[in-house]
């Protein structure tokens, strides 16, 4: 019974031929695993343990993690702290903007089940029905030392090429637009087309499109390019 | 020359002039690291980080212009390597001449202007406007510099004015018989790497890194090469003007690695000036030193 069940898993084969075919990809995963720009957004008190860990204490510099200012610079999405429904925007606004591969890390034990904010009626709970997080730091709050540790983590498993969940977001993009639209309303709509973009880097998947992405489509208005202007002019009343 | 012989040194001096670079912003981070009581990037961190940035899968252009604009903010710099005479090497330093190379250097800036301005972020524009500023402020002691020692030495052309600085030995290099020509240059210098006090365009905290806010991807990582550039670019400058080039690469790199500890030391001590508070000092100290050098080289 065992031997039968035993034999079907699969087995896969190492693909033989080149071995020097691969050193390129191991070489840009490993300089990704080494050189961690960091997008730190402080929502909670958990920020208060990011500057100890940056500064001269524990320098994580020394790992190649230091901190960007813009989204489009950054790898990392650091949420330290709990997520109130008005900010979870502005969090999926930056985590769209970012340019994949992305890593979202939540510290705190509010980001993993909404922490001592459970029975606020303000606060998004669980951050990954949002968006897909890679890591989270459990604690209240979690030492410098506990936010090293899980960044090392993260470290080996991108080095691994485990650390793919933001393929999840273009994959299974109803789902997440799904509990998205439930905490917003119905005509949600984010600047960044998520599908467009799946279709572009062919990461689309089953979940990707279904019956939130066609609410969205009913409302979807084009992007337009902001107008150029010097100041502003109040519009004079029409008689 | 051969014409295969020129193009070997062509290719090599920016190769060379992009690794040297790349240990300069080593250098930089790492000095950065120890005034600040940190031990700092490892060895490999800037190759990581370049090679991480086009490596990534998202790559956000904002039109032709955004990607014409980073090629033009590298290509400047990398035509500047070939001006700028290395032990050995000349390329084409003779017939280029300083002012030249004093265009050439500018073109990244204005290429940067031209890939930000399509970016449309307000925090690139201000950025932009602030960079292009600043180059208003160091252009003219940098140019009453470049003038004074091409006046003192009676040519433009760079291989010449550090063969008879070699030829001298000590007493004839710029820093000793021009000092205060030196002094003004190296202020200058140091405006124009946009380091702390003169930080004004890059100003993570205000502006979100000005010129670089919308980059990612290979865009940044573009810049993050140019930087390499510029470092190596204005310290080679520094030492083919005032310490008489070099002439091993052994005492050459010392050098270069040597002018550009100073300001990089004095960078990380300090806040930033206001544009206005730089404008007014770059047009004032360095201004009368140099004008004050010129007086004693005429």
């Amino acid at each position: 019974m065992v031997m039968s069940r035993l034999q079907k898993i699969p087995v896969v084969e190492e693909k033989k031929g080149n071995p020097l075919a691969r050193v390129f990809d191991d070489l840009v995963r490993f300089c990704r695993s080494r050189s961690l720009f960091i997008l730190h957004y402080c929502t909670g008190c958990g920020a208060i343990e990011l500057p100890p860990a940056m500064t001269s204490r524990f320098d994580m510099e020394r790992l190649g993690i230091q901190p960007m200012v813009s989204p489009r610079q950054a790898d990392i999405l650091l949420i330290t702290g709990y997520v109130s429904i008005k900010t979870l925007k502005r969090v999926i606004l930056t985590y769209e903007q970012m340019g994949s591969p992305k890593y979202v890390v939540g510290i705190c034990s509010c980001t993993v089940n909404g922490g001592m904010y459970w029975q606020s009626y303000a606060t998004a709970k669980k951050l990954d029905e949002y968006m897909p997080v890679d890591l989270y730091i459990a604690g209240c709050m979690p030492r410098p030392e506990a936010v090293i540790s899980g960044l090392q983590k993260l470290m080996d498993r991108i080095k691994n090429g485990e650390a793919d969940s933001w393929q999840d977001y273009y994959r299974n993009y109803d789902y997440y637009l799904g509990n998205q639209q439930k905490l917003f309303g119905e005509d949600w709509q984010t600047p960044t087309d998520i599908i467009t973009e799946a279709k572009h880097y062919e990461l689309m998947g089953e979940g990707t499109l279904g019956q939130h992405t066609r609410l969205l489509e009913q409302h979807q208005q084009p992007l337009e390019a902001l107008e150029m202007r010097l100041g502003h002019k109040l519009k004079e009343p029409v008689e | 020359m051969a014409p295969i012989e020129l193009f070997i040194e062509l290719t090599l001096m920016p190769l060379i002039a992009f690794i040297v670079g790349m240990m300069m912003v080593l250098m930089m981070r790492r000095i950065a690291a120890r005034i600040q009581r940190r031990i700092g990037p490892p060895f490999f961190q800037p190759l990581y980080d370049i090679v991480k940035l086009h490596g990534k899968r998202t790559q956000v252009s904002h039109g032709l212009i955004h990607d014409i604009g980073i090629v033009m903010a590298m290509g400047g710099y990398i035509a500047a390597e070939t001006l700028l005479p290395v032990p050995g090497m000349n390329g084409i330093a003779e017939k280029g001449g300083l002012i030249t190379l004093l265009y050439l250097m500018m073109i990244p800036s204005l290429g940067l202007a031209l890939g930000v301005g399509q970016c449309a972020n307000p925090n690139g524009s201000i950025g932009i406007a602030r960079a292009l500023t600043a180059m208003l402020a160091y252009d003219i002691p940098l140019v009453i510099v470049i003038f004074g020692v091409a006046y003192a030495a009676g040519t433009t052309n760079l291989v010449e004015i550090i063969a008879t600085q070699q030829a001298g030995g000590f007493a004839t290099w710029g820093v000793v018989e021009m000092p205060l020509l030196a002094i003004a240059g190296l202020i200058a210098m140091h405006a124009s790497l946009g380091k702390q006090p003169f930080e004004i365009y890059i100003a993570p905290a205000e502006i979100a890194t000005g010129p670089m806010v919308e980059m990612s991807g290979k865009y940044l990582g573009g810049l993050f090469v140019m930087q390499c550039f510029q470092l190596y670019t204005t310290s080679v400058l520094y030492v083919s003007l005032f310490l008489g080039g070099g002439t091993t690469w052994f005492d050459f790199l010392i050098k270069s690695f040597l002018v550009l500890a100073i300001p990089v030391s004095i960078a990380y001590l300090f806040p930033r000036y206001r544009t206005e508070d730089l404008l007014r000092l770059m047009w004032k100290w360095p201004v009368i030193l140099g004008l004050i050098g010129l007086a004693f080289v005429m």
